[in-house]
């Protein structure tokens, strides 16, 4: 018993006129479905600009990956100061120390130009992304002439030092996995050009630089597909939402009158029966369950054959779904209907028809009732040897094609049923 | 005889008022209406009706609880739910919940006066729809420890009523007297309704003792 199958709208019908009062409720509804549709239309705008790299943050849904870049832009800032301290540190060390300043200018410069293109959505780009890592291994292969042969020898930092991680990071965050890896390895091939040899320092600088790359990236990836499914989570409940909405709406309203007109007898009484019928059956099948596949490919086997009651039609299903894998549910619906169909092609108009769904865990068994004439002895047979095999050859075919079986019992004047068991 | 008094719990006035005055109009004494279950289960007790036609979707307090309360709290009192079709699991939870029979909202006055008739005289309705519904509950527990089980007449007979078929049909059918096939039915719904009360108290001990 979920929650939200509870109508409850205590103003509706209540006042003098029933119809002023669904009227009144139908228009109190309609904000609403505005309100919802516009969720909608909002989660769509954002996965256009996620499916297209952008990583914007597309509302609530896409706060992780927001916040992810926040981080990275925070880490360029500190990695920039960092950069400052040791350069105002080493500098009168260093071969060129005007050079060393310079590059020092440019990390600032560039520093500026991320700042300012990773806070927005737009800037959030592939391009603005490969251009930082070439500016990073630029600046970095500038650092090689400032410090000198003696320094880079002597293992200084280079003026780019720990700054240079941060575009690694960046590519991360914009790229995933794949991304962030390449830029590390990008950053730490151009640490070992500079340097011009092998040693501890380099190798652990080397791992660091790709484990960071590959586990941002990782975080991006996994921060992206949660995202997305929590968009298309987000899209199912509101559909929901709005299909319980309507059902409340022609429940507490349009029902109540047609059940009303009905119950008062007189010339609209038999067509208000058929269609409050039809409209519950419509309302069973769009809330109690869809009729088609969810994300799994499974199906309500229920929700389908609930379509097909009318006033002549009763339907008994479990309580629980029957799920069924998506073609079979629609297979065995259709055998019910053409089942139906010849009961209402040869049982008379009066006839009445009864559909059983029981599932056995292993076996779904399917019977279709009517209390009409029934078919006199070996008509069928005829029929078959003539070849116009007609329904009963077509509803065995589908049947077979399921795997199962379909006997047909008739008598004159103890009507038809047909039994269907399939195995699951 | 005393005319059946009659209670009707529903929350829409139009469809309470209409099924109270058709019940009047075919002799029976109409006592109380209630617009949700609270107010059911109290004026439930004080008028104390022969039968309560109960509305499941009745806001906060669901149809089903009022059910409950009003089948252990007054064991005269026959509970009949006249409900929309298809909330197949609030309609068996409140059968289970003690309640003696189910109608769907779009049967006929006649059939409403038939199914009140029948209730009041201790019967049980049982209509193809929760035949269906029971059949289905008794196969979801089938590999369930402690849960009731049905015997091979009673599948076939419950099968029947889903089917469609009439207890004289039935009977016809099965070489049976009308009388042992109504005792099938009344069994089925007894066993639900029983292992409802026994797991009802096994929980209310196991949350008490923690």
């Amino acid at each position: 018993m979920s929650a939200t199958s509870r109508r409850r709208t205590p103003a509706a019908g209540r006042g003098p006129s029933a119809l002023a009062a669904v009227r009144g409720h139908i228009a109190r509804s309609r904000p609403s479905e505005t309100a919802i549709s516009g969720r909608i239309a909002r989660s769509a705008s954002s996965d256009t600009a996620i499916s297209g790299r952008d990583a914007r943050g597309g509302g609530a849904t896409a706060e992780v990956t927001t916040s992810l870049w926040r981080g990275a832009v925070a880490l360029r800032v500190v990695m920039l100061v960092f950069a400052a301290v040791v350069t105002a540190d080493q500098h009168d060390r260093y071969a060129r120390p005007w050079l060393g300043w310079a590059v020092l200018a440019g990390m600032a410069a560039w520093t500026v130009v991320v700042l300012v293109s990773y806070t927005r959505d737009a800037g959030r780009r592939r391009s603005v992304v490969v251009a930082d890592v070439l500016v990073t291994v630029a600046l970095m292969a500038c650092s090689g002439p400032a410090l000198g042969a003696a320094q880079l020898a002597a293992g200084t930092p280079l003026v780019t030092t720990l700054w240079a991680s941060a575009s690694v990071v960046a590519a991360g965050v914009a790229t995933g996995q794949a991304g962030g890896v390449l830029a590390g390895v990008a950053v730490a091939v151009t640490n070992f050009l500079v340097r011009d040899r092998v040693d501890t320092d380099l190798v652990r600088d080397t791992v660091l630089l790709v484990c960071a790359g590959f586990i941002v990236g990782l975080c991006a990836d996994t921060a992206r597909r949660t995202e997305r499914r929590l968009r298309r989570a987000l899209r199912a409940e509101a559909t929901i939402a709005e299909r319980e909405r309507l059902a409340r709406a022609i429940h507490d309203g349009v029902l109540q009158v047609l059940a009303q007109v009905r119950r008062r007898g007189g010339e609209l009484a038999p067509l208000a029966a058929e269609h409050e019928v039809a409209l519950r059956a419509l309302i069973i099948s769009g809330v109690g369950g869809s009729p088609t596949p969810d994300e799994a490919g499974l199906a309500d086997l229920r929700a389908g054959v609930q379509g097909l009651a009318t006033t002549t039609v009763h339907v008994s299903v479990p309580a629980t779904p029957v799920p069924l894998p998506g073609p079979m549910a629609a297979a065995l619906t259709s055998v019910v209907r053409e089942a139906l169909s010849n009961v209402d092609r040869h049982a008379g108009p009066d006839a009445q028809a009864w559909v059983l769904v029981e599932d056995l865990g292993g076996e779904i068994v399917l019977t279709v009732r009517d209390d009409g004439p029934g078919i006199p002895d070996g008509r069928l047979t005829t029929a078959a040897e003539q070849g116009r095999l007609g329904v009963a050859g077509s509803i065995r075919g589908r049947v077979a094609e399921l795997g199962g079986t379909a006997s047909l019992r008739t008598a004159p004047g103890d009507g038809t049923e047909w039994e269907v068991r399939v195995p699951r | 005889m005393n005319a059946i008094s009659v209670m009707v719990v529903d929350d829409h006035p139009m469809w309470r008022d209409g099924v109270a005055r058709d019940l009047a109009e075919y002799g029976f004494d109409v006592v109380a209406t209630a617009p949700d279950a609270a107010a059911a289960v109290r004026i439930a007790r004080t008028v104390r009706p022969d039968v309560v036609l109960m509305d499941l979707q009745l806001g906060e307090t669901s149809g089903v609880q009022a059910t409950g309360e009003i089948t252990t709290a007054l064991p005269d009192t026959k509970v009949l739910v006249l409900s929309a079709s298809g909330e197949h699991e609030d309609v068996l939870a409140a059968v289970k919940a003690g309640a003696s029979g189910y109608l769907v909202k779009s049967a006929s006055v006649t059939e409403l006066v038939d199914a009140v008739r029948r209730t009041a005289a201790g019967a049980t309705v049982f209509t193809p729809g929760l035949a269906g519904l029971v059949l289905g509950e008794y196969r979801r527990t089938s590999s369930h420890a402690g849960a009731p089980r049905l015997t091979e007449r009673e599948t076939e007979v419950l099968r029947l009523v889903a089917k469609g078929l009439s207890s004289k049909q039935i009977a016809e059918r099965l070489f049976l007297s009308h009388r042992t096939v109504e005792n099938h039915v009344q069994s089925t719904l007894n066993k639900l309704q029983l292992h409802n009360r026994v797991e009802l108290a096994r929980y209310a001990i196991e949350q008490g003792l923690e």
